[in-house]
């Protein structure tokens, strides 16, 4: 298993000029990696469709990579959402999930399926090939600079420890935030 | 019957980039003839929630979509759209199908729900709208385009008629 928080650490690291769209349990431990422009923390708005948000981000600018680090009950309430980005592929699209088996922020309730329900199966079964489950640290550092090259729609599933967030908030408003995001893709 | 030409061209005056949603009956000579138009793409979605979230990040890309899709779909979509959307104050445009419009009138028996519930949630969720009954009633897309960009959130065009 992986710790999250290390994995994020990573791949802040790594990360230059890609947007990157947060939710639930990363969106806090990201923003203290990262608070520009191109970091959009889509809390206070609906679960389960980030990875849809930044498959329209992905879209209209093709010439960036655009990142979604999604967690495994927001992925688990649209799965629908993989058939959508096979049907539309993007090159310029990653998603990470970011799977610990759990609801985080609302105290870790245990997810419906755990230890039966196979993402990557999913993801493949939807017509997605790019697809990747990382559980070791090995083949995390070996697949972290894919996250940012691989051809997309690419899928990277982190098996992770659950972990201790609380129910996200941030000061800036998602109006706000939206329009910082707007203004600086239109650079 | 609606002109689904002259829906398009309606779109086509706004600088519509992208249309985003799920086929249905009323609309479905009018998605026929979207595949067909060079200047927007249709973006098709497995569930109407996802449509309101892809609209949003194609907006802040720099987009003008559309978001497509039938009155079951605006049920079954109410926190995407207010999650996204609306909170993001997205100027989004909606068209919507209204299936069950004729059974409103008082001469018919058998409603169907999904259009007794429609214009009640359109109201409850502060969402400005038009009934399109015909040809006629099309400049309501450009009034609805309107509505958007002055208040910063999202407007209904409501398409009570089988497209052809």
């Amino acid at each position: 298993m992986l710790n999250k928080y290390t994995c994020l650490e990573k791949l802040a690291a790594l990360r230059k000029e890609e947007v990157v769209v947060t939710c639930m349990g990363s969106a806090k431990p990201w923003e203290k990696l990262s608070d520009t422009a191109l970091d959009f923390a889509s809390v206070d708005s609906a679960m389960g469709h980030a990875a849809d948000f930044a498959l329209g981000l992905a879209i209209a600018k093709p010439d960036r990579r655009i990142i979604t680090i999604n967690g495994d009950g927001s992925m688990l309430m649209c799965l629908g959402t993989f058939v959508t980005l096979a049907q539309r592929p993007c090159e310029n699209y990653t998603m990470i999930i970011i799977e610990n088996g759990t609801y985080e922020v609302t105290g870790n309730q245990k997810l419906p399926g755990v230890g039966k329900m196979d993402f990557e199966a999913i993801a493949r079964g939807s017509g997605i090939e790019n697809v990747v489950t990382v559980e070791t640290e090995e083949e995390f550092e070996e697949h972290l600079p894919w996250v940012f090259t691989e051809t997309g729609p690419a899928v990277f599933i982190w098996k992770v420890e659950p972990g201790d967030e609380g129910v996200p908030s941030f000061e800036m408003s998602i109006a706000d935030r939206a329009a910082r995001l707007k203004k600086a893709l239109a650079k | 019957m609606l002109s689904a030409s002259k829906i398009i061209d309606a779109l086509k005056d706004q600088g519509v980039t992208h249309v985003v949603g799920l086929a249905d009956n009323l609309c479905r000579v009018l998605f026929l003839e979207l595949q067909e138009e060079a200047s927007m793409e249709v973006v098709h979605v497995s569930r109407e929630g996802e449509a309101y979230a892809i609209a949003s990040g194609l907006y802040l890309g720099g987009k003008k979509p559309v978001v497509l899709i039938q009155n079951t779909g605006l049920l079954e979509s109410g926190d995407a759209y207010r999650g996204t959307s609306w909170r993001m104050e997205i100027p989004q445009v909606m068209l919507i199908a209204y299936r069950g419009f004729n059974s409103l009138d008082p001469e018919v028996d058998r409603k169907d729900s999904v259009a007794e519930f429609t214009e009640p949630t359109l109201k409850a969720w502060n969402i400005p709208y038009k009934v399109m009954l015909g040809d006629d009633d099309i400049p309501m897309i450009e009034r609805a385009f309107k509505i958007a960009e002055n208040t910063s959130k999202p407007a209904a065009v409501l398409i009570a008629e089988t497209t052809s």
